[in-house]
């Protein structure tokens, strides 16, 4: 992927804009590491906590470029077949049946076994050929004509064996398949590896990808985003709601509110044609924000603390 | 891209600060170092925050790394920004509240104006010396007197160099190495010609006198500023390295904090390199080759599917840990590294005994790590009886012991002089696929006194002498890599 064809990647500033347009409200932070990534054909490794926008980095920078986003989520147990390539057996069955057929045709007059092999090595082989290759999410990224994104997401969820399978792709582009040979990307793909560190990813993988750590925004970012994406809501609410989360990542959760999670509580809470938060109004919404039922509990128990305090006091 | 190309300097810039990382524990490969330039040449020195995002996202590559390299980066480079200009100015500032206080009439002196008369005092002075003169006109007096603070750092640059200021590791290095830094910079003229002047008393004495001064204050400030980008890290690695090597018995108390952190530094890291997790699969995918291959034999009539299988491997580790009296001192560790395995690798069943033997697992499960190894000290501390021992747990664990287990045995083998249960130890020997005794007594005394090491020594497929963290970890790390 070069410049000259996508000038949505030519500067950080254009980055940060495109993004915008896209309601994706990203850091200085992201969008260095986007331009980088591209400039330099690195692929990016995002980490960071759940719901902080890893995969919707992916999806946003392939709306901006209007490429397609080709998504592999990996898995437990996931392997070559699934994601690189797997044989269209189905068809090289019938591809046997119709050459036993053809076999008669082809060997008719042959003298002797010796005139018979030759014959059939003159015949094409096919069987293993890209006719009847079914290619998946990595081989397909490599295949588009105007680039892709390759989004491989939460990649520490596979296999030490498949990162090895990684390693290969993410360095040259370029996929090994032992009957066929190498192939190679028509056009590089950006790819974005998203790691949630429920494992630590390998060093030679660190070592060929871009680092990215998203953390959770600031209260100003995070107030931003909001904005972006439920633009009818209350300025002095939005800023307390915002805060309110915030303060709720300080407590001991099981699992933090991510931005997703602020954007759905902005959203019932102008459903609910709530003007300010108070206690009734949190307790009553405050599933949507945290997922377990201890969460729930820790948090209202320390309700009164949390309060955002009267604007005018 | 070739509007930032990268000079020289630049570039080894870039690699001294790559250099400080690494010292700082943040470990960057030369590909990575490769990396950096490049984004260094695609973003340019121009905007430093957006340099330090770019930089960060080559060369750290997780959130503590991070933490260390913005930590890094601000020092790093704001001492190439450093400027004397300000100490400059409030010293003039300084000297006006002086003259200030004098007299009534200075009060309205402009703020430069003592700078001025200081030359103009200096010059007068020089016209009738020769020496003050010369002295006047070297380079590192320009530098003063302009306020030149960009040439008088590049000064303090090259005689930081030649003097290797970057060796600087120890703070007792400090002085002396800005004695020689100064002397690089040919502040001895400066200094002559001051003692002199003060033997006769000259009015040029108080301005040199403060030229003299800024000098060393910057020289002192700079040598500070590295000895904390250098010696730091270093400190920090060169202390692991001698607690790495020093025997675990003579491991004073004050660092076992530190040992604790190395510990599982170390059990994280052979945990990584080992912990590939196995997969089982009840029936693997087609091998379309062996099936097509069957199938002639039924005239292509694929009649026999064949399908790939992943053999089933599951290593499972017993460790034994001695925690008597005789041993104490190593117990401790060895007890904490058990306990930082099992944090660390999923089969791992641990067992402690003295007198009689337990398995500890479950109190390492559930315990934090400082008082899971206090009550595994309560529990099963006493007197040594390895007859016992070996006994329960045959009892316990024997049943367990297939051609996938190690047996890990931490102790000296001091039974004293009491049954030691050989034909135990061989059935465990028979029954596992490894048998490893780590005895933290040199060689040379397995043998003497109650020691039953060589008796021992006949049902172990491997033993040997493991005293410090090095050894041990050498030892888990060669075992581990049998074990798969």
């Amino acid at each position: 992927m070069h410049t000259q064809d996508f000038p949505q990647l030519a500067s950080i500033e254009a980055i940060e804009q495109g993004f915008e347009s896209f309601g994706y409200i990203c850091s200085p932070k992201i969008a260095t590491a986007v331009f980088l990534a591209f400039q330099l054909r690195k692929p990016i490794l995002v980490e960071g906590p759940p719901g902080v926008g890893k995969t919707e980095l992916a999806k946003t920078t392939a709306m901006l470029l209007d490429v397609p986003l080709i998504r592999l989520q990996c898995y437990e147990g996931l392997d070559e077949a699934k994601a690189l390539y797997e044989w269209k057996y189905g068809k090289q069955l019938l591809y046997t049946q119709v050459l036993k057929e053809k076999l008669g045709d082809l060997l008719q007059g042959a003298q002797g076994l010796a005139e018979s092999v030759e014959r059939l090595h003159q015949f094409g082989d096919t069987f293993y050929s890209e006719e009847f290759l079914e290619p998946r999410p990595l081989l397909k990224a490599m295949q588009q004509e105007r680039g892709a994104i390759l989004l491989i997401d939460e990649v520490d969820k596979s296999d030490y064996e498949f990162e090895s399978l990684l390693l290969e792709i993410l360095s040259d582009y370029q996929v090994s398949i032992p009957e066929i040979g190498t192939v190679q990307a028509r056009v590089t793909p950006m790819v974005f590896l998203t790691s949630n560190n429920t494992r630590d990813i390998s060093d030679a993988l660190k070592r060929r990808c871009l680092h990215l750590y998203i953390p959770f925004p600031s209260v100003e970012l995070e107030e931003r985003i909001v904005l972006s994406r439920v633009p009818d809501i209350d300025r002095q609410l939005r800023h307390q709601l915002v805060e309110f989360v915030h303060s709720l990542r300080d407590l001991d959760l099981k699992k933090s509110p991510a931005i997703s999670e602020t954007i759905d509580w902005a959203r019932s809470l102008l459903l609910l044609h709530a003007r300010e938060l108070d206690a009734q109004v949190i307790q009553s919404t405050l599933n949507v924000l945290l997922k377990f039922e201890d969460d729930i509990n820790t948090a209202e128990s320390a309700l009164r603390e949390l309060l955002p305090r009267p604007a005018h006091g | 891209m070739a509007e930032h190309a990268l000079s020289s300097a630049m570039q080894s810039h870039l690699v001294n600060f790559i250099g400080l990382l690494r010292s700082h524990d943040v470990r960057i490969s030369p590909a990575e170092t490769l990396d950096a330039m490049n984004v260094a040449a695609t973003l340019g020195y121009a905007q430093r925050d957006r340099l330090r995002d770019g930089l960060a996202a080559a060369l750290a590559k997780t959130p503590a790394e991070e933490a260390i390299f913005q930590h890094c980066f601000g020092r790093f480079f704001d001492q190439q920004l450093a400027d004397f200009s300000s100490t400059r100015e409030e010293r003039a500032n300084q000297a006006g509240e002086q003259e200030a206080a004098s007299g009534p009439e200075a009060t309205s002196v402009p703020k430069g104006a003592a700078d001025h008369s200081a030359e103009q005092l200096l010059e007068t002075a020089a016209q009738t010396d020769s020496d003050l003169q010369a002295l006047l006109t070297t380079p590192l007096l320009q530098q003063l007197q302009d306020n030149d603070s960009a040439a008088l750092n590049l000064a303090m640059g090259e005689a930081a160099a030649s003097v290797g200021l970057s060796q600087i590791r120890m703070f007792t290095q400090k002085g002396q190495f800005t004695r020689r830094m100064l002397d690089a910079m040919g502040e001895d003229q400066l200094r002559r010609t001051l003692a002199r002047l003060e033997q006769e008393d000259s009015p040029a004495l108080e301005p040199l006198r403060r030229y003299r001064d800024i000098l060393r204050e910057q020289v002192r400030d700079y040598v500070e500023r590295q000895y904390l980008l250098q010696a730091e890290g270093e400190n920090a690695r060169f202390m692991d390295e001698l607690l790495r090597r020093t025997r675990l018995s003579n491991l004073e108390l004050r660092y076992q904090h530190r040992v604790q952190e190395l510990v599982q530094r170390m059990a994280r890291k052979l945990a990584e390199r080992h912990a590939r997790k196995r997969r089982t699969y009840r029936r693997g995918k087609l091998d379309m080759g062996r099936t097509l291959r069957r199938g002639i034999a039924n005239d292509g009539i694929l009649f026999h599917t064949h399908w790939k299988r992943t053999r089933k491997n599951k290593p499972q580790l017993l460790a034994i840990c001695d925690v008597s009296g005789s041993v104490a001192a190593y117990a401790k560790f060895l007890l904490l590294f058990l306990y930082s395995l099992q944090d660390v690798l999923p089969k791992v069943r641990s067992f402690a005994f003295s007198s009689h033997l337990g398995e500890v697992s479950e109190l390492f499960a559930q315990h934090p790590v400082d008082k899971a190894i206090e009550l595994v000290n309560w529990r099963y501390g006493g007197a040594t009886d390895y007859g016992k021992s070996l006994q329960d747990f045959a009892r316990l664990a024997l049943d367990d012991i297939n051609s996938s287990t190690t047996v890990i045995m931490l102790g000296d083998a001091r039974n004293n002089h009491g049954d030691p249960q050989l034909d135990i130890m061989r059935s465990i020997y028979q029954r596992s696929r490894r048998v490893i005794w780590l005895n933290p007594e040199s060689r040379r005394a397995w043998g003497t006194g109650d020691s039953e090491m060589p008796r021992y020594l006949s049902a172990c497929h491997f033993a040997a002498e493991c005293n410090n963290l090095t050894q041990l970890e050498r030892i888990v790390d060669q075992l581990l890599k049998m074990n798969r």
